[in-house]
């Protein structure tokens, strides 16, 4: 550790050779993180830039209209259903009827577009069977713009389509690009990650406790040691082959939420060991002797001083395993989120699909529409990712204690 | 502390407790054993149907075919082309990272740069292969116009960037534990910041600085979604990183993702990939701590 010596001596010899290469070292040895933030940037700005694309959509049934912004929905599903031939009646009592309504909700989504070819912020209905015609990047599109709205054809709208936008939130999913969500795939990403948090944090933080509070130098402590560092390099494919094997089939709980939240939570035990033993490392030995003097059990010092003590840490080092798993695509896919999943979870024993399985399939359909989609339900997973990291450092900085 | 934790306690609540938590991290134990004999029984049951030789030196892997074939050859060629040039990215810009972390960075940069790394390390790496497939791959191919869509070059480029934090941290800390008097004596015998770098510092702490490779050797080999979207899934016994191959990883999840049925031999083929990739990954980590063990400096 060189902390005493901030900047390095003035060497005794004046060889200006030296003092050059030493320069230059200092420098070059900063490339490698200029190419990877210069790397991070390029792959955000590409994301960004690929969910928006400007369209040509013919639209199967509507009149390819577009509605001005500030209507309710409601008002713009009526305007568009009374110009597809529908009778007043049947309009007011299919929007009344809350389950109807709902299907003709799913059906037909109003959407904000930013750009169309009657004027920015306008609103357009989206159906299921809408057809895509042509499909433009951002720069291309703007440049030809006027060209292209030219050129419409009957019933076909030029729209600047934001992919990542309110109801691309709440959607199911779709063999459309159009109409494609990740709805459902948020809602399991939330199911998986609360049941697997409710295995991995006891096993995690029982662990660490155990192995810092109570266990001497010896046999169970090197076991336990030696077994979960070689569990934390386990690749975590290897992890969705024992969900496979284990919990889906001898089990018998098949392609269920359950299955893949016992899969991800014995994953992400090695990680709330680690941050939980460092946390009650952190927490000094004089606190632990002061309760002892006082007469304290092991159980009540550990209990009532130690895990207090640390319990931020614990805290912030849960969230960051929590926001290690949402990411993990491999042991889902294996324990079964692959299927195309129409429905929102309503049970641990439901199938389901999570956020970055839904991505990488979207991406391996290899579809332009769909890379889109996809760069949107990126946008939407580093969004989840980022609140949980800024979570972890508010908490990290709120409750730090100098002891 | 050693003192305080000595005294057994027959306190039943004590002794409750400590039940508890023991049973708690057996939780730990029983995965280990989980993911051995769950892959075992799969394993076993695919060697009672290929044998160990054909698996070991057929050239070729094609399971769904009329006539299969089970060599696992050309995934662990593929693995290795990819993991190979993530290694030649990561070993380079990793290590000078670590340097500057444990020998020039102040004490103000260095949380900052560690945190930009963690961010690197928090991205999920289906982003990462979103990424290689539809950027950097066309990029590619403007250089190199005969390379496939799917190919080891851009995934291995892309992956190498992913994994070095894994290089740079495992690295830095060997580094820093390196004693100052050492440097120090360095510096009075008149020695340049960089020549302490790489003649003193980086000698000494070899062993951590090696386990650091293997680990993220490791990691390369078992990553799984950068390769299977943009490498991908043609199992091809090649080393030219144009074509288009199939590794360990992503082999699994195409096989995964499928429709095998259970009972199949394809699908033990599945398991005894799995397996190998396990007893792999494995060995790697297991070499990696006896590296450190074996050829640590020790300064009393």
């Amino acid at each position: 550790m060189n902390r005493s010596l901030e900047s390095p001596p003035q060497a005794f010899s004046t060889d200006p050779w030296k003092t050059r290469i030493d320069r230059a070292f200092a420098r070059a040895l900063l490339i490698p993180l200029a190419v990877s933030i210069g790397l991070l940037a390029l792959l955000l700005g590409d994301t960004v830039y690929r969910s928006f694309s400007v369209q040509v959509v013919r639209a199967d049934e509507g009149p390819g209209k577009t509605y001005p912004f500030g209507l309710s929905a409601n008002e713009i599903l009526r305007q568009e259903l009374l110009a597809r031939g529908y009778t007043e009646e049947e309009i007011s009592s299919s929007l009344q009827d809350p389950t109807e309504r709902r299907v003709l909700l799913l059906q037909n989504r109003v959407e904000l577009m930013w750009n169309t070819q009657d004027g920015p912020f306008r609103y357009v209905v989206t159906g299921l069977r809408d057809e895509r015609v042509e499909d433009f990047s951002l720069a291309e599109g703007l440049r030809r713009w006027n060209e292209l709205k030219a050129n419409l054809g009957e019933g076909e709208r030029l729209v600047l389509n934001p992919w990542l936008d309110q109801s691309f939130l709440t959607r199911p999913p779709s063999r459309s690009p159009l109409t494609a969500g990740i709805g459902v795939a948020i809602w399991g990403t939330a199911w998986v990650l609360s049941l697997a948090l409710l295995i991995a944090i006891p096993v995690g933080v029982g662990t660490a406790i155990l192995l810092e509070e109570y266990l001497r130098e010896g046999t169970l402590n090197r076991i336990l040691e030696v077994n979960l560092r070689n569990l934390a390099g386990v690749p975590s494919i290897v992890y969705g082959l024992l969900g496979l094997a284990l919990f889906v089939r001898e089990f018998g709980l098949g392609p269920s939420i359950l299955a893949a939240a016992l899969t991800l939570g014995l994953l992400g035990i090695p990680v709330i060991v680690v941050t939980s033993r460092e946390a009650l490392r952190a927490v000094p030995e004089s606190l632990r002797q002061a309760a002892f003097a006082l007469g304290a059990t092991r159980r009540q010092v550990v209990f009532r001083v130690v895990v207090p003590a640390a319990l931020p840490g614990m805290v912030t080092g849960v969230i960051l395993s929590a926001a290690r798993l949402i990411g993990e695509a491999a042991p889902p896919l294996l324990v079964g989120a692959a299927a195309y999943v129409p429905f929102f979870p309503n049970g641990p024993m439901s199938e389901y699909t999570v956020v970055p399985v839904q991505i990488y399939l979207w991406v391996s359909m290899n579809i332009p529409e769909f890379s889109r989609v996809a760069a949107a339900g990126i946008l939407v997973m580093l969004a989840m990712l980022s609140g949980l990291y800024l979570m972890a450092l508010y908490l990290r900085n709120r409750f730090r204690r100098e002891w | 502390m050693e003192i305080l934790k000595q005294r057994p306690s027959r306190n039943p609540k004590e002794v409750l407790t400590f039940v508890l938590l023991v049973s708690l991290s057996s939780v730990t134990l029983l995965t280990t054993l989980g993911v051995i004999l769950s892959l075992v029984g799969d394993v076993v049951q695919f060697f009672r149907r290929v044998p160990l030789l054909e698996f070991l030196l057929a050239p070729e892997w094609t399971p769904l075919f009329a006539e299969p074939r089970y060599g696992i050859a050309p995934l662990i060629a593929g693995t290795f082309l990819v993991t190979a040039i993530a290694l030649l990215v990561a070993i380079p810009l990793g290590l000078s990272l670590a340097i500057y972390l444990a020998e020039y960075a102040s004490g103000s940069t260095r949380p900052r740069i560690k945190g930009t790394l963690e961010l690197f390390e928090g991205i999920p790496t289906v982003v990462f292969g979103y990424f290689a497939l539809l950027f950097v791959t066309p990029l590619l191919q403007w250089a190199i116009p005969d390379l496939n869509i799917f190919n080891p070059l851009s995934a291995g480029l892309v992956m190498g960037f992913a994994i070095i934090p894994y290089v740079s941290n495992v690295a830095a800390d060997a580094m820093e534990s390196v004693p100052r008097s050492i440097r120090e004596a360095a510096y009075a015998l008149g020695a340049r910041p960089y020549e302490v770098a790489l003649r003193v510092v980086f000698p000494a702490a070899i062993s951590g600085i090696i386990a650091a490779i293997i680990l993220a050797t490791s990691r390369a080999i078992g990553e799984t979604m950068i390769v299977a979207i943009a490498a991908g899934q043609r199992p091809t016994l090649t080393l030219d990183p144009r074509e288009t191959i199939a590794t360990m990883t992503s082999y699994i999840v195409q096989a995964a993702t499928g429709d095998q049925p259970t009972g199949s031999t394809a699908f033990y083929a599945l398991f005894a990939v799995g397996f190998t990739l396990f007893l792999l990954t494995l060995l790697l980590n297991i070499l990696a701590q006896w590296v450190v063990e074996r050829y640590r400096e020790r300064y009393e």
